[in-house]
């Protein structure tokens, strides 16, 4: 818990940084920011699990590895801002400040123990994300991305808040432990308000991380968002969105999973074949990205529907290795892009912009290659492991198999693809000519393309 | 003879029953919907969004009322301050969309599509 | 035995060297760099195999580290020597070092040499992890990997579209084949509660034959066999795979890579034996994919694509010996077909190589003078696969054809005309290339030359390997000790102990595996004959494509024997061939395509929902909300 007061402590010192004349300081003091908090996070670790600040706010270890997550994605993420500073118009120290800001909310929703703390968590969350969405002011495209963001968050939010309401009248608490007692003890006369209520936040939650038929504003957004602030949201929304929805379910509606496990079935199947259907046409890189998030979105969602004793191990491992390798694509792609944007000001996020990657910079190209074999679920990847352990907990489960078959046909569509993206890099001809990359993009997309080879092949690592 | 009691707050509350406050913030809730999907200006959109928020609101108050317990309104309290927080983004959203495209029709807003 | 793990790892680090420096390594050096580990590494196979031999004959697990745990269930990184890895390391190891030194030469011109080279040692990685892994997890990842590696490989002279869209088809049937093995696993972990080799054996014996779950799994298992053996109906990717450079469809689609399938089955024999109807659906899937792609080999005119058709046929034998359950002598022909189908497919790389680039039989013919080695190890190996004594391909051809004598005399009359087919296919393959006069063109005749040394070398250690491989196991009606059976023997004992009814048939008496021998030999010798008749008495060449009737005209209506035999055996005959030819292409890829295309449709029919307007968005949502409100309290609103 330490780390969410830190967080708190140095958005604003950054945001009093900025008043400084040099920028410079700004990109490595957020970094340590991040670092520290990502150190202060495991102060707890061997006396958890435990209860804070008036048991809003709950914290074992596996809340400290979403956190973990979340805060080192962030910190990937952060190290690509690089060059931000460079633009007259911005204000790197809002956005920093902003960032920092934003993990309280993601560390929150990770470990509310209480409604309140995860109402407070996806409103501190989603809002930054409404201002880093629309940074780009005199783009259109980012502007319209903001906007179509705000406004169904805020609808999403609305919907969410109202299954609140309704939880709170059912059982008089917005504690998650005395939800829990209270479907216990009344198993056979339990409220319908509780249940429409229960929908209607799962509702509001399977916005944020975008399932279907709740992620139509993904692709719009994340095509339109900054590319830094989409690789954000890929990562750390996602896992802090499903930490909250693992939490949710698994803190106070065990007993009732005859109720929501087919809901929540029918949910994963549909965001499985529209993320994965739909992605196969894009043209764009980004857009393709967004609808593969979607798609990731559904196999956690398999795991979730599951809902076994190794359910939390499965998404933690899932989660990381989605993040690792989405920073990875996302870094390579604004290393691509921010040269041909320099260029030519269109298509510079379409897969052409690849083209002939391998000659131009192997390392670029390995990275992206790591990356998209990950996504793909191919073995000695984090990725594939990822999927094992996901599938793995609906076999446990039994009776659910049939959501494994279509799951691996799925994943087979998935292929496609991602190996789109690693025969332009590798065979087709594009521009010639060396690709410099900058230092701190190569150290980022280093560390990530080895953490996803590292946990490909020893798994073990994580535990 | 009998003094009159005044009756608290919460007693006047309980006056109509539970069932009709639930029915009336839900009426609220769907117009607030309703207006989400009718309108297209931005402004008028964010104000049917506001409006499901209020309904949100009266419903825990209820609620509370009738449970004499106070964290329904203190729920109450955050919804507000996030919601101002919201509002807030969402103006400066809006006026930059307005001063980019001169037109804060949602309508007008397809770009990013496919 | 740590040694052994260098086996692996050096291919790996050959790749890694390769495939990071490949610009700046000088290309001299480049195939050194990549031949070195595949040697280094046969001469440590050889080493384990004289190791073990030493040893007590048990299986051999090194386990490297635990790899993962889930709940009860521990996945270990280990290898498991025993006979049958070790058979399959020393093939791929041998082949595969013979493949990269011919590659040096066969590639030499070639733009993309480094990365040429880092494939194909990833290639080996992968080839070696999936033979020498103890567990089916391990063998997964091998599998996919070298499926991996041969999407890149068939890719590799990418700038042709079709080259492209043959290895993404190669991927996609892959894939399917791919989902069915991973479905068998997750149903060995169900069933078993380990994925290791040797406990789900334990364990397996004492269950029943006929067992439902080890039906669906050995079922699951046998349709990954499918896809990465090409076998009816995922067969047609592997023709269409001989897009690649000649080296990889001799390593990877001839003589290890489609092996996999096999030497699953062979490794999961105790399972199988459990399943008897399993092991009649392989055996008749088999028998089929022989008879179906030997028939269809008769009419190509591609000299790769008759050797593609002829290696589905081969795998097609080794899957009917497997489904008779006669595991010892598929994996014999496993090995001597590696031998003789690597030298057939290095000897056309070396044709191909000397008549700069042209595929078309029709186009050479003659070329016995101008490519002694290459026209001499060809002949050795068209002999050994046409199953004539003494080489190779007789002795384990006839091994599997004498069980399947045993298991039905039907199965047994057919497989010997599809003997007579491979016999008669190959024969006009050697005749029309090498035999009679030149056709190619003027300049293709003045480029014409011997391959250099380090591509006939491996050709000769081939055909060496293709005359006496047979020897290994020369049975005992022949004066021999079964040697290679007698060896492997302990991998079967469960399997014998689980199922002992099916390895219980009366042994043929010698009189009649003499008559069974020289039907056998008689029938490829008599198909060899009317090759030879056809193609060089008569002078013979194929009709160029589109103008068959007019040029058969001019040429068959000189005798009368020509529109005799045409009439009877030529016409239905290449009427069945085009028939089976264009079931494969438009059947079975119509419905691969037409499944890749409805996703593509539905792709764009969904892409269409993303209107970018808002006001559908949120009306998506709230039909979204809608619909699963109406569909959980539905009940409720409308009682």
């Amino acid at each position: 818990m330490l780390s969410i007061i830190l967080l708190s402590i140095f958005g604003i010192v950054v945001l009093f940084l900025g008043f400084q004349k040099s920028k410079n300081i700004l990109l490595p003091a957020t970094l340590l920011c991040i670092a520290i908090a990502f150190a202060a996070n495991f102060v707890h670790w061997n006396d958890a699990p435990g209860l804070y600040f008036k048991e809003m706010l709950f914290e074992n270890r596996l809340t400290m590895s979403f956190s973990a997550i979340v805060l080192l994605s962030a910190f990937l993420v952060v190290a690509l801002t690089r060059g931000f500073a460079d633009d007259e118009a911005a204000q790197p120290a809002e956005y920093y400040a902003i960032i920092l800001f934003s993990l309280v909310g993601a560390i929150m929703m990770i470990g509310f123990d209480n409604l309140i703390m995860l109402f407070l968590g996806v409103e501190i969350l989603s809002v930054s994300m409404y201002v880093l969405t629309g940074s780009d002011k005199r783009n259109l495209r980012s502007n319209e991305a903001a906007l179509k963001y705000f406004l169904m968050g805020a609808f999403a939010t609305g919907i969410m808040l109202f299954g609140i309401a309704l939880l709170y009248g059912a059982t008089g608490s917005f504690n998650l432990t005395d939800i829990r007692g209270y479907v216990g003890t009344n198993s056979f006369s339990i409220s319908t308000l509780l249940y429409v209520g229960l929908l209607l936040v799962l509702i509001g939650m399977l916005f944020k991380v975008s399932a279907a038929p709740f992620h139509f504003w993904t692709p719009d957004v994340y095509d339109g968002a900054p590319t830094v602030f989409t690789a954000f949201m890929s990562t750390i929304v996602k896992t802090a969105g499903f930490a909250a929805i693992y939490r949710l379910l698994s803190g106070s509606f065990e007993g009732i999973y005859n109720f929501w496990w087919f809901t929540l079935a029918a949910i994963t199947i549909l965001t499985l074949v529209v993320g994965n259907i739909t992605a196969v046409y894009q043209q764009s890189f980004k857009r393709m990205m967004a609808y593969s998030s979607i798609s990731h979105a559904g196999y956690l969602l398999l795991s979730l529907t599951a809902m076994t004793a190794q359910t939390p191990d499965a998404i933690v491992f899932y989660s990381l290795a989605y993040s690792l390798a989405t920073v990875s694509a996302f870094g390579v792609l604004m290393a691509v892009a921010r040269e041909k944007s320099v260029q030519s000001h269109e298509n510079a996020e379409d897969f052409e912009a690849f083209n002939g990657l391998g000659k131009r910079n192997p390392l670029l190209a390995f990275v992206l290659t790591v990356s998209m074999l990950s996504l793909a679920g191919i073995p000695l990847t984090a990725g594939f492991w990822g999927k094992f352990f996901i599938f793995g907990t609906i076999v446990e489960r039994g009776n659910l198999i049939w959501m494994l078959i279509v799951a691996i046909l799925m994943s087979a569509v998935g292929i496609y693809y991602y190996f789109k993206v690693i025969i332009a890099t590798y065979m087709k001809d594009g521009e010639t000519g060396a690709l410099r990359v900058p230092p701190f993009y190569r150290i980022v997309l280093i560390v990530s393309t080895t953490l996803t080879l590292l946990f490909g092949l020893i798994p073990k690592l994580l535990s | 003879m009998f003094p009159q009691v005044a009756p608290s707050i919460p007693q006047v509350i309980q006056l109509i029953p539970l069932n009709n406050y639930l029915w009336l913030s839900t009426a609220l809730f769907v117009i607030g919907i309703v207006g989400v999907l009718t309108r297209r200006n931005a402004i008028v959109v964010f104000m049917s969004i506001e409006l499901m928020l209020n309904a949100v609101n009266l419903l825990l108050v209820a609620f509370s009322s009738y449970r004499s317990d106070p964290t329904g309104q203190v729920f109450v309290f955050f919804i507000m301050a996030v919601a101002a927080a919201e509002v807030a983004v969402g103006l400066a959203i809006i006026v930059m969309i307005y001063r980019n495209s001169r037109s804060i029709d949602i309508g007008f807003l397809n770009k990013l599509k496919f | 035995m740590n040694l052994l793990l260098l086996i692996p790892l050096l291919p790996l680090v050959g790749f890694l060297i390769n495939g990071i420096g490949f610009k700046h390594i000088p290309k001299s050096l480049v195939g050194v760099i990549g031949s070195v580990g595949p040697v280094v590494a046969f001469i440590l196979s050889i080493y384990a195999f004289g190791a073990f031999r030493a040893g007590n004959n048990a299986p051999v697990i090194i386990q490297l580290f635990d790899w993962i745990t889930v709940g009860t269930l521990n996945i270990s990184f280990s290898f498991q020597i025993d006979q049958l890895s070790l058979l399959m390391l020393l093939v791929v190891t041998g082949v595969g070092s013979l493949i990269h030194i011919y590659s040096i030469g066969y590639m030499s011109h070639d733009a993309g040499f480094g990365k040429f080279f880092a494939f194909l040692n990833l290639f080996l990685f992968f080839m070696l992890l999936l033979v020498m892994g103890s567990n089916y997890v391990i063998m997964f990842i091998g599998w996919e990997g070298v499926g991996l590696c041969s999407y890149l490989l068939i890719g590799f002279w990418n700038k042709v579209t079709n080259y492209n869209n043959a290895a993404r088809k190669a991927f996609i049937m892959n894939r399917i084949g791919d989902l069915g093995f991973l479905l068998g696993i997750f149903l060995i972990i169900q069933t078993f509660g380990t994925v290791e080799y040797l406990p789900v054996f334990e364990k397996a014996v004492g269950m029943s034959v006929g067992d439902s779950a080890i039906a669906a799994i050995t079922l699951l298992l046998f349709v990954g066999a499918m896809g990465k053996s090409a076998q009816i109906p995922l067969y047609t990717w592997l023709p269409d795979a001989m897009a690649g450079p000649t080296p990889v469809s001799a390593l990877i689609h001839a003589a290890t890579m489609v092996t996999a399938g096999i030497y699953m089955v062979v490794r999961s024999n105790v399972l199988y034996a459990l399943a008897p109807d399993t092991l009649e659906i392989v055996a008749i899937i088999g028998l089929a994919t022989a008879l179906m792609a030997a028939s269809i080999g008769l009419f190509q005119n591609d000299i790769k694509k008759v050797l593609a058709y002829s290696t589905v046929s081969q795998l097609g034998y080794m899957f009917m010996a497997l489904g008779v359950a006669a595991y010892s002598s598929a994996m014999f022909h496993v090995i001597t077909h590696a031998f003789f189908k690597a030298l057939l497919f290095l000897g056309a790389g070396s044709v191909i190589h000397a008549m700069s680039d042209e595929q078309d039989i029709r186009n050479m013919g003659g070329l016995r003078k101008k490519l002694p080695i290459t026209f001499l190890t060809f002949l050795i190996a068209t002999i050994a696969i046409s199953g004539i004594p003494p080489f190779a391909g007789f002795f384990s051809k006839d091994e599997i054809l004498a069980h399947v004598y045993e298991h039905n005399k039907l199965m047994w009359a057919l497989g010997v005309l599809g003997s007579i087919m491979t016999s008669f296919y190959m024969f006009r393959l050697l005749f029309l290339t090498f035999f009679g006069d030149f056709r190619g063109t003027h300049e293709q005749a003045h480029h014409l030359h011997e391959s250099p040394i380090s591509m006939t070398l491996p050709l000769m250690v081939l055909a060496v390997l293709s005359v006496v491989g047979g020897f290994m196991n020369v049975p005992h009606v022949l004066g021999g000790h079964s040697a290679l059976a007698t060896f492997m023997d302990p991998l079967f004992a469960n399997a014998q102990r689980a199922n002992p009814a099916l390895f219980e048939h009366g042994h043929l008496d010698h009189s009649t595996e003499y008559l069974l021998m020289g039907v056998s030999v008689g029938a490829a010798l008599l198909a060899m004959g009317a090759a030879y008749v056809l193609f060089i008495s008569k002078k013979n060449v194929p009709a160029a494509d589109g103008q068959e009737s007019g040029l058969q005209k001019v040429i068959y209506n000189k005798y009368y024997v020509d529109e005799f035999y045409e009439a009877i055996f030529v016409n239905p005959m290449r009427k069945l061939s085009d028939a089976l030819y264009s079931f494969g292409e438009f059947i079975v890829d119509g419905l691969v395509k037409g499944a890749g295309g409805l996703v593509k449709l539905s792709s764009g029919q969904l892409r269409q929902l993303q209107t970018g307007e808002t006001g559908f968005y949120v009306f998506a949502m709230v039909v979204g909300i809608t619909a699963l409100l109406l569909w959980n309290f539905g009940a409720i609103i409308f009682k």
